[in-house]
């Protein structure tokens, strides 16, 4: 009977584990809303004639936009229009891309490259003209705050004694200055002084804490750590443009508001906040 | 030859407070475990130090707390045997043998194989303490104090660890042993038998403090305090009162008729021998009943009570098998105390 | 494969298991001879931090000492030209903070089971202190001390946390064992790693069946039977 009950616990306890580790974020799945009326005609931008319906709209973005468009452009855009709610989903733009081709109810997708936009556009998932490269993160070369040292662009790269970079193998920022440094023809060289970091922050506290010379990352990384300063961005032509693309998906049921939110963001009041958080408008 | 001990210590639970001196006879400390008596020789060792006092040995002062002396155990030049005889489990007996000895290679050699035949281990001195017998162990551990000549030695249970039924056996060999060593011994023990053997001077050790002192064998035949009679083991003791020259053991409701009372008499202790199965009432006879009889290998141990009294204790003694039972009077008992002792 | 993870990972575990096994021994004979037991608890709970500390603290500790934002750092930049932060120095350092409470406190129970009647034992033939801890005290704590130290290798052979905040990840300068393997995970090139992990899971099997081989040793003397 002992031996029954370990059995059947053992059983449980196995079954509780792997339940618990294949809980991610849940795919997906907007807010239903109540009064959604597919066709109803509302007429353009004038609140104050009549009470607009609350309307709920899904954006799925790409990780690095989570503090900016959280912290402020939502809530920018909710005083502009509040009767439009913008829920909005963040995770890397692959896992975003396979959620919805799996038919997630998103709305207006943001993708931190333009493979992923590319790839639903080709799949009909985005609406015929709503595709906008947005914005641009720059590849940036950072020393730590307090630097003296004379290193002012890529190619004086080697002045430093050690270089933070990510891992080309891992990081797509290490990819990225990888092929920037290869087209200046100094990569062996900057390798041979390079300590790999394993992800973006590790990159970044290295050079913040001085342990490294100088490193090279995203532009909204750097703006992210008050104790890095940026002293050049990637050569021209150097490296491929790192694109953040716009999209509003094909199967959505809330065009207006998407069309209005999708319109915010390329707006010179959001753009000003994209600045300040590192990105370069398009 | 003289050891002078005055200390006072603090311990666990109990203060330490002795004083005694011995005269060059082997002295035995007498006390039951954690009376303090190890703690004492280990202040006269010096690994433990007092809280004040003062220890002399032959003259030289060892430890002196108003004058701040305090040599180090190295150099008190005693020889300390533990109760488990704390041998070097990574030296050969040879090598432990010779620890104390401050000669050169070859000197120490020649003593330490002159020890070893002494003691008769010699063919053992290659073995480590972990492959020699308790007994074996034990001799090795005398060899080793007595190899440097101390000027006292300290022996701390020396017995203990050793199976009962060797320790006859090994108690003669032991003393003859120690015959070797020609200075002043002290030796502590719990056990009343070691301590008769092995040394002329008593003290009696209970909570820290010494409750009597004297020659061995005067303790044990005649004790003079409650202290000395309970250390001896003796097994009846009563208090007592005294009245028109008699004694009235409260405990047992008896009276007892010495020839001459001493001044403070409030025990009285009867050695369990000192009994004899008489024919009728007298002087020093009490009728009693039977409670209880003891089967030993030997004896009958009896139990009995005054017949007399009310919410007695019982007395004790021990009496030949066949003495018991040929006794003449089956039905009533008359016991005769022959002997008893007076305590203070 | 690469084999430049395995020697510096191996040249790291060799000098920082020297240092720490003496910084141990020393600091487990201070502590076991401290007379106060206040002084002592404190002691040794501050010795024994690293152990329970993630090693990312720690490597944030060694920095806030090394950094060279921190004085100490600055002062060996300024005036020596050593920055000690990226240096093999470093993964040196690391590997010794992470692997010197395992020495301190093997040793420290390793002289502590010494029986004390044989130290005052010791005392009252006339051996000298010193003659009492090599003669005695080290020949019966060897057993435990020693494999305190194989512990402890492995400890620092395997540091990962401390050293990546310290000492970077440059090639065949400071990157180790546990470096290379992570990154070629992180890559997902999992072939790449094979060789390093045999090599890691290799080196521990050897560490712990030497660990095991110094306890069997340590009971040598108690057990009669191994005597023989």
């Amino acid at each position: 009977m002992k031996r029954i009950i370990s059995i059947i616990l053992t059983i449980c306890l196995l079954m509780v584990l792997a339940g618990c580790s294949n809980a991610e974020t849940p795919p997906v799945t907007p807010e239903p809303d109540e009064q959604t009326e597919p066709e109803t005609p509302v007429e353009p931008e004038e609140p104050e004639e009549e009470p607009a319906e609350e309307v709920t709209i899904l954006l799925a973005a790409a990780a690095s936009l989570k503090n900016c468009i959280d912290g402020e452009l939502i809530p920018m855009f909710a005083e502009k229009y509040p009767n439009i709610t913008v829920d909005a989903t963040y995770d890397s733009s692959g896992k975003l891309q396979a959620q919805i081709e799996e038919g997630a109810d998103v709305d207006v997708f943001i993708s931190a490259a333009m493979k992923q936009m590319n790839a639903l556009d080709e799949q009909g998932l985005i609406k015929e003209g709503t595709k906008v490269e947005l914005l641009e993160n720059k590849i940036v070369l950072i020393l730590p705050k307090d630097s003296q040292a004379e290193i002012a662009s890529f190619e004086d790269i080697l002045k430093a004694e050690t270089i933070a970079v990510g891992d080309p193998e891992s990081v797509p920022a290490g990819q990225y200055a990888k092929e920037s440094f290869e087209n200046l023809g100094l990569w062996e060289d900057v390798l041979a002084k390079a300590s790999l970091g394993t992800n973006v922050t590790e990159v970044l506290s290295w050079v913040a804490a001085g342990s490294a010379d100088a490193g090279v990352v995203y532009a909204t990384d750097a703006a992210s750590n008050p104790d890095v300063k940026v002293v050049a961005e990637a050569p021209e032509g150097s490296v491929s443009k790192v694109i953040y693309p716009i999209g509003i998906i094909d199967a959505t049921t809330k065009l207006e508001a998407a069309e209005n939110f999708a319109e915010f963001l390329q707006s010179a009041e959001a753009l000003s906040i994209f600045e300040k958080y590192g990105f370069s408008a398009n | 030859m003289s050891l002078e001990v005055s200390v006072k210590k603090k311990f666990k639970g109990f203060s330490l407070e002795v004083n005694f001196r011995t005269n060059g006879e082997y002295l035995g400390i007498l006390g039951a475990s954690g009376s303090g008596k190890s703690l004492t020789l280990k202040c006269i060792a010096g690994v433990e130090t007092p809280d004040e006092g003062r220890i002399v040995l032959n003259n030289r002062v060892l430890y002196d707390s108003k004058k701040n002396i305090n040599i180090i155990p190295q150099n008190r030049n005693i020889g300390y045997m533990f109760q488990n005889y704390a041998l070097f489990p990574n030296m050969t007996a040879e090598e432990n043998i010779g620890v104390g000895l401050k000669l050169p290679k070859k000197e120490k050699k020649i003593k330490t194989n002159e020890l070893m035949k002494l003691f008769r281990i010699e063919d053992m001195g290659y073995k480590y303490p972990a492959q020699l017998s308790g007994g074996q162990q034990q001799r090795v551990a005398l060899a080793r104090i007595i190899a440097y000549e101390p000027d006292v030695l300290l022996l701390d249970e020396p017995f203990s660890a050793l199976d009962s039924r060797l320790k006859s056996e090994l108690h003669t060999d032991f003393l003859d042993l120690l015959k070797l060593y020609n200075g002043e011994v002290l030796i502590v023990t719990h056990s009343k038998d070691e301590v008769y053997r092995f040394s002329e001077n008593l003290a009696l050790i209970e909570k820290g403090t010494i409750t009597g002192f004297g020659k061995t064998k005067e303790i044990f035949e005649k004790p003079r305090s409650l202290s000395e009679a309970k250390m001896i083991g003796c097994k009846n003791i009563s208090q007592c009162s005294i009245k028109d020259n008699k004694i009235y053991c409260s405990d047992w409701g008896i009276v007892l008729e010495p020839k001459d009372i001493p001044e403070n008499c409030s025990y009285i202790g009867i050695p369990s021998n000192s009994f004899e199965i008489a024919n009728e009432a007298g002087i020093n006879t009490i009728e009693c009943k039977l409670i209880n009889v003891v089967e030993e290998i030997n004896e009958y141990t009896i139990a009995i009570e005054n017949s007399n009294g009310n919410e007695t204790k019982p007395i004790y003694f021990n009496i030949n098998k066949e003495v018991w039972n040929n006794r003449k009077n089956k039905d009533k008992l008359y016991i005769k105390i022959n002997d008893f002792y007076m305590l203070k | 494969m690469n084999w430049s993870p395995m020697v510096i990972s191996l040249k790291t575990a060799s000098v920082s298991i020297i240092i720490t096994f003496f910084l141990g021994i020393f600091a487990a004979k201070l502590v076991v001879g401290m007379k106060s037991d206040k002084v002592r608890i404190v002691i040794d709970g501050v010795l024994t931090l690293p152990l329970v500390l993630p090693p990312t603290v720690l490597g944030f500790f060694i920095l806030l000492i090394l950094g060279v934002k921190r004085p100490l750092g600055k002062f060996l930049l300024e005036f020596f030209s050593v920055k000690i932060v990226f240096s093999w120095t470093a993964t040196v350092i690391a590997a010794v903070v992470v692997s010197f409470p395992l020495m301190y406190r093997s040793a420290r129970g390793a002289f502590e089971q010494v029986d004390k009647n044989l130290i005052m034992a010791g005392r009252t033939l006339g051996m000298s202190e010193r003659m009492i801890f090599w003669r005695i005290i080290m020949p019966l704590a060897l057993p435990g001390i020693a494999s305190g130290g194989v512990l402890a290798f492995a400890r620092g052979l395997g540091e990962f946390g401390a050293t990546a905040m310290v000492a970077g990840n440059i090639a065949n300068k400071t990157r180790t064992l546990p470096l290379a393997i992570y990154a070629e995970v992180a890559a997902g090139n999992m072939e790449g790693s094979y060789g390093y992990v045999a090599v890691v899971v290799l080196i521990s099997f050897a560490v712990l069946s030497l660990m095991n081989y110094f306890t069997m040793k340590g009971s040598k003397y108690i057990n009669k039977d191994e005597l023989k």
